[in-house]
């Protein structure tokens, strides 16, 4: 009491500081406590890991499928060209009478021609199939023209259709985006499959690490009883248990990059052989940096979760009735 | 310094195990509780660690209504009450060192201060020279005397002990109670559960006897504090 104040204060400064360390050096503790824990328990630890991968993998996995049809799906608004075939036994004179209506028609801005030696010569390219078709006696693929309409708009397009269904010699239009709308439409089915998977697994990986929470405080009962009565408080007493949490959320996702990576390597070489044959620009992507971190983090995140929820649930049955 | 003022006890399915019980404890005082078995020794000291409410009466310690404190001021409440059970509640996934340095880590004490204090209450004690044993190896009466390190260690105003010597031989009894006396003279306030009434009663301190949750006697025996230290 007769103390200078400012003595006073300096030890209150000091208790303070020592306090803070004390606590840092307790979530230090915690943590590598909690990793040491975990190896000495490898088979279960393992078990748990395993199944927190295999469960964040599903949707991981979805979801870089979905990232490498949305290759294809990006492009749409820019292609909306139109392929006419033109009968195979057409003359070459017809087939200057369809580029000269083509190339004169306002609804057209860009044209481009391809011989069915070129088409066949593609087709054996791309597939690997120019064996079989050495072994036809006559090129069964068509000659056709690419057609790039001028004008996106259903009007314009429609009266390109009509103007070519009345030339001679053209036997099959076909819209190139139908196919691509259609991988859309699949492309957008897996995204929500994505999301739903997204919501539903990580209620999984929230149960699954509650329990495994909710194993270890009864594991630790008797220590967390004396704790209490030591007057512990139920942040303390909670701390090594969400560090736990937080290792079990994290490894796991790691545990579910790994197995990601792993599979991508497995399918990298058929998956770009296959991705390449519709162009250069297309290749094998994998969940990416960003991706990777939000799978780590929302693991991590979700094992904090399951902990907590886990922690206050049954620390409240063991302590103070 | 702990104060009971018409304190009842009911556990849920209607046992009564402490009726309108009121005493007044000193600063620095040394008081037994005696009883049969279920007389309410436990119980008593139970509403004084917080781990039981009440039905009526209050519990003031330090001038403080404890059971009215908020939950987030009970941990702090814990950590000036030293506790001595009669199991002694040692963690045996760690050495004597780690059980005793308990209380401070949960206060939150800096490594070399709490090494410092785990090792005067170890000496305290005399098992110093065992500080990185597993308790499980020690004998009966010396994992006692951890737990009274480990009550100790914090310097508490208040030490409650729960039969502290109930499960050891006379000569052992006797030792940890030259223990408590030493803490006594040191300003330390002792409540001690016992129902050795023969060990006790050579002690001469205050005895508080309950019957059937009841406060019947309350004898005063002339202070010891002149004697010399062992």
């Amino acid at each position: 009491m007769n103390r200078p104040a400012n003595t006073k204060g300096a030890r209150r400064e000091r208790d303070r500081r020592i306090r803070i360390n004390a606590w840092a050096s307790n979530h230090r503790d915690c943590a590598l406590d909690t990793i040491r824990r975990m190896l000495a328990q490898p088979v279960a630890t393992a078990m748990t890991l395993a199944v927190i991968g295999i469960a964040l993998l599903l949707p991981a996995l979805l979801y870089v499928a979905g990232s490498n049809l949305g290759q294809f799906t990006d492009r749409l608004e820019a292609t909306n060209r139109l392929t006419v075939y033109l009968a195979p036994d057409i003359s070459e004179q017809s087939i200057s009478e369809v580029r000269e209506a083509l190339d004169s028609s306002e609804l057209v801005s860009s044209l481009q021609f391809i011989s069915s030696e070129q088409a066949a010569e593609d087709f054996a390219r791309w597939s690997g199939l120019g064996d079989v078709l050495d072994s036809l006696a006559d090129n069964p693929l068509p000659a056709a023209f690419v057609v790039q309409p001028s004008s996106a708009d259903a009007g314009a397009l429609s009266s390109l259709q009509e103007l070519l269904n009345g030339l001679a010699g053209v036997d099959l239009i076909q819209v190139d985006q139908r196919w691509l709308e259609r991988l859309a439409g699949i492309s957008r089915l897996i995204d929500r499959t994505v999301m739903t998977l997204v919501v539903i697994l990580a209620f999984a990986v929230l149960f699954i690490t509650g329990n495994s929470i909710r194993t270890l405080i009864a594991n630790r009962q008797a220590e967390i009883r004396v704790m209490d009565l030591m007057g512990a408080t139920r942040g303390y007493m909670a701390r090594p248990f969400l560090y736990m949490g937080i290792w079990y959320g994290l490894f796991g996702g790691l545990m579910a990059w790994l197995l990601l990576q792993g599979m991508l390597l497995f399918l990298t070489e058929p998956a770009t052989a296959l991705l390449v044959s519709y162009g250069p620009q297309y290749q094998l992507v994998g969940l990416g940096g960003t991706g990777a971190a939000v799978l780590l983090l929302g693991s991590a995140g979700l094992g904090w979760l399951g902990a907590k929820l886990a922690v206050s649930r049954h620390l409240r049955a063991l302590t103070r009735s | 310094m702990i104060r009971f003022d018409d304190v009842s006890k009911r556990y849920p399915g209607g046992h009564e195990a402490l009726k309108l019980v009121s005493f007044d404890m000193g600063r620095g005082e040394m008081v037994f509780l005696t009883g049969r078995s279920g007389a309410g020794k436990s119980t008593l000291l139970k509403l004084l660690m917080l781990s039981e409410p009440l039905n009526q009466g209050q519990i003031l310690v330090g001038g403080r209504n404890i059971h009215r404190l908020p939950a987030n001021k009970i941990p702090y409440y814990r950590r000036r009450i030293g506790v001595v059970f009669q199991d002694h509640q040692l963690l045996f996934d760690r050495s004597v060192y780690d059980n005793v340095a308990l209380p401070l880590q949960i206060d939150g004490y800096d490594k070399h201060e709490a090494a410092r204090r785990v090792r005067a209450a170890l000496d305290k004690v005399g098992l110093l020279s065992k500080e990185k044993l597993n308790p499980m190896t020690l004998s009966g009466g010396e994992q006692q005397r951890i737990g009274i390190a480990r009550a100790v260690v914090n310097r508490p105003q208040i030490l409650l002990a729960d039969e502290p010597t109930g499960n050891l031989d006379p000569q052992l009894a006797a030792e940890i109670m030259a223990l408590f006396e030493q803490f006594n003279q040191i300003g330390v306030s002792m409540l001690i559960a016992s129902h050795d009434l023969s060990l006790i009663t050579r002690l001469r301190h205050r005895i508080l006897t309950l019957e059937h949750g009841q406060l019947i006697r309350d004898e005063h025996h002339p202070s010891r504090s002149g004697a010399s230290p062992g």
